[in-house]
C-alpha cells in the first residue's frame, strides 16, 4: 500500500523528513506518532504529493509518485481519504454537501452520490445532522463529518492528520473507536498520525515512531514512546 | 455544467460591490465597442454608396441663373463626350424644393432659405466611375460654375473617415478591453484568494483543474455576459433614438434604420467579446493556484 524508501524532505536548512524507510501494508492500521516538529505531517503530505521529496522514492497504492503526472494527480487522490485535525469542512455548504464532496468532483449520478453520503453519514451517527452547516455543530460532530467525508468514496487508504488534536478526551475516543470500526468492516488501510499517548496505548496497534524527522521504533503491537 | 453556474451566480449574489464593478466596466468597454463598430459599419456602407453612384455635381454661384440655352448647350456637349448616362438641370427652384424635403420637419430653417440663396446645379450621372474626373474638368469652365464635386473626391475624403474612425475605434477599444481585463482578473483574483482552502481541499479530495476552475471562468462568463446585453441596449436605444435626426443628416442615402438582424448579429458578437474577455479573466485569475 506504501512503501517509502530512504525519503528525504527538506524546507530550507530545516530537515522535515530524513532517510525515512517504511511499507504499510494493505488493510493495516497504523499509528505515526512523535512530537510536534517530528515529520509527521510531512510524510502524510508526501503520500497525497501535497509535497514532492528531495529524495527517495514513495509508492502508494502501486502509484510511483515521482514518476506521477500532474493529470494523475486526482486519481491518486480519489484513492485517499484524509482526516483532518482542524476538520476542514466548508462553511458555506452544509453537512450533506460536505460529505458528498469527494463524490461530487467526481461527477457521479446524484442517486449514487445521495446512496453513498447516506451510508456513510449513517455509519458516523450523523444523519440527523445533515441539512446543518459547520458553524452549528460542536467539534466531535464536526470531525465525524470529516470522518464521513474521508470515507464517502471508499478510499484504499485514509490519512488522519492529528484527528483527535482538537478534541477533549472522551469525544477523541470514540472518533479513533470510529476509526477503528471502519477498519474492521471496510478493511481500510489507515495511517493515522498522533501524539495522544492515551488513545494509542488504548490499541494494540503497529506504532511507527519519527524524531527530527527520523524513523525511531517501528513496533507491531507498540505503545506510545 | 449548471451546478458550477449556480455557484458561480450564488458567489456573483454574495458580493454585490464587486458585481457591480465588474458589469459597470464590462458595459462602458462592450458600449464603445458597438458605437466604434456601428460608426464604422455606418461609414463603410456609406462609402459603398458613393462608390456605387458614379455621380458628378456642378454647382454655379448663387448669384448667376444660367439660361436655357446655356443649359442645353452644356447638356449636349457632355452628351456628345459619349461618357455621359443622364444630365439632369437642377434650377434654383428645384433646388428649394429638394431643401424643402430634406427640411420638412424644421420650419425655423424652411423660414430662413430662399430660392434665391441656394445654387443652380447640373446633375451628371457618368457611364464609367473612371471617366469622372475628366467630365469633372470639363466642368470646372464652364461659365459660372463655381464648384464642381465628385463621387471619387467624396470616396477619397469619407475612405480617409472611415479609416481614422476604425484606428481611432481599435485603439481606444482595446485599451479598454484590457483595463477591463485587468479588473475583471483582479475581481476574481480576490474571491480565488478568499477560497485558497476551498480550492487546496478540492484539489486533496481529487477535484481535477477544469472542476475547480469552472465556477471562476463561469463568473467571468456571466460578467461578460450581462455587460454585453446591457451595452448592445443602450447602443441600440441611442440608434433608434436618433435614427430620425440621423435620416436627415444622411439625405437620402439609404442606411437606415438599420435591420434588426444586423443588430441580432451585433449582439452575437458583443456577448462573444464579452465571454472572451471575462472568461479568459477567470481562468488567468484561478491559474495560479491550481498548479499541482
Amino acid at each position: 500500500m506504501i512503501t517509502a524508501q530512504r525519503l528525504t524532505k527538506k524546507f530550507g536548512d530545516i530537515s522535515a523528513v530524513i532517510d525515512l524507510t517504511l511499507s504499510v501494508a494493505p488493510g493495516e492500521f497504523v499509528f505515526l506518532t512523535g512530537p510536534s516538529g517530528s515529520g509527521k505531517t510531512t510524510f502524510l503530505r508526501l503520500i497525497t504529493r501535497d509535497l514532492r521529496p528531495d529524495s527517495g522514492s514513495l509508492v502508494v497504492n502501486n502509484h510511483d509518485l515521482a514518476k506521477l503526472k500532474n493529470k494523475d494527480l486526482p486519481v491518486l487522490r480519489r484513492e485517499i481519504g484524509t482526516v483532518f485535525q482542524d476538520f476542514k469542512l466548508l462553511a458555506d455548504r452544509n453537512i450533506w454537501e460536505n460529505v458528498a464532496l469527494p463524490l461530487e468532483v467526481r461527477h457521479l449520478p446524484k442517486d449514487q452520490v445521495d446512496k453513498a453520503v447516506k451510508i456513510a453519514l449513517e455509519l458516523v451517527g450523523l444523519t440527523s445532522r445533515t441539512s446543518l452547516f459547520p458553524a452549528q455543530l460542536s467539534g466531535g460532530e464536526l470531525q465525524r463529518a470529516g470522518l464521513a467525508r474521508a470515507i464517502v468514496g471508499k478510499p484504499k487508504l485514509i490519512l488522519a492528520d492529528e484527528p483527535t488534536g482538537n478534541l477533549d478526551p472522551k469525544t477523541a475516543r470514540t472518533i479513533v473507536k470510529l476509526l477503528k470500526d471502519i477498519h474492521a468492516e471496510l478493511k481500510t488501510t489507515i495511517l493515522m498520525a498522533t501524539h495522544n499517548a492515551d488513545i494509542v496505548n488504548l490499541y494494540s496497534q503497529r506504532v511507527v515512531s519519527l524524531d527530527k524527522g527520523k524513523l525511531v521504533h517501528d513496533n507491531p503491537k507498540g505503545k506510545y514512546e | 455544467m449548471s451546478s458550477h453556474l449556480a455557484r458561480a451566480a450564488s458567489r456573483i449574489r454574495r458580493s454585490p460591490y464587486q458585481t457591480t464593478a465588474a458589469v459597470s466596466i464590462m458595459t462602458m468597454t462592450l458600449f464603445l465597442a458597438c458605437a466604434f463598430f456601428l460608426l464604422a459599419a455606418g461609414s463603410q456602407a456609406i462609402l459603398r454608396y458613393f462608390e456605387t453612384r458614379p455621380q458628378v455635381n456642378a454647382f454655379f454661384t448663387t448669384d448667376y441663373t444660367p439660361s436655357p440655352g446655356q443649359v442645353e448647350k452644356v447638356k449636349s456637349q457632355l452628351v456628345a463626350t459619349g461618357k455621359v448616362d443622364s444630365v439632369k438641370f437642377v434650377s434654383k427652384d428645384d433646388a428649394l424644393t429638394i431643401y424643402k424635403e430634406l427640411n420638412e420637419n424644421d420650419p425655423l430653417l424652411l423660414e430662413a432659405v430662399t430660392a434665391q440663396m441656394l445654387p443652380a446645379s447640373i446633375e451628371i450621372t457618368a457611364k464609367n466611375p473612371a471617366d469622372l474626373k475628366p467630365l469633372a474638368d470639363s466642368l470646372k469652365s464652364v461659365e459660372g460654375v463655381a464648384d464642381v464635386r465628385y463621387a471619387e473626391d467624396i470616396v477619397g475624403r469619407l475612405s480617409k473617415w472611415t479609416s481614422s474612425v476604425r484606428a481611432i475605434g481599435v485603439s481606444l477599444v482595446s485599451i479598454h478591453i484590457f483595463i477591463t481585463f485587468t479588473i475583471i482578473m483582479l475581481i476574481i483574483g480576490i474571491k480565488v484568494a478568499n477560497r485558497r482552502d476551498e480550492i487546496a481541499l478540492l484539489q486533496l479530495v481529487g477535484a481535477t483543474p477544469g472542476y475547480i476552475a469552472a465556477p471562476f471562468i463561469w463568473e467571468g462568463l456571466l460578467y461578460g455576459l450581462s455587460g454585453a446585453v446591457i451595452a448592445w441596449s443602450i447602443a441600440y436605444l441611442v440608434l433608434l433614438y436618433s435614427t430620425g435626426f440621423l435620416v436627415g443628416f444622411l439625405a437620402g442615402i439609404p442606411i437606415l434604420p438599420i435591420p434588426v438582424v444586423f443588430m441580432l448579429e451585433v449582439l452575437a458578437g458583443t456577448i462573444a467579446l464579452g465571454a472572451l474577455v471575462g472568461g479568459l479573466g477567470g481562468l488567468l485569475a484561478v491559474r495560479r493556484y491550481l498548479k499541482a
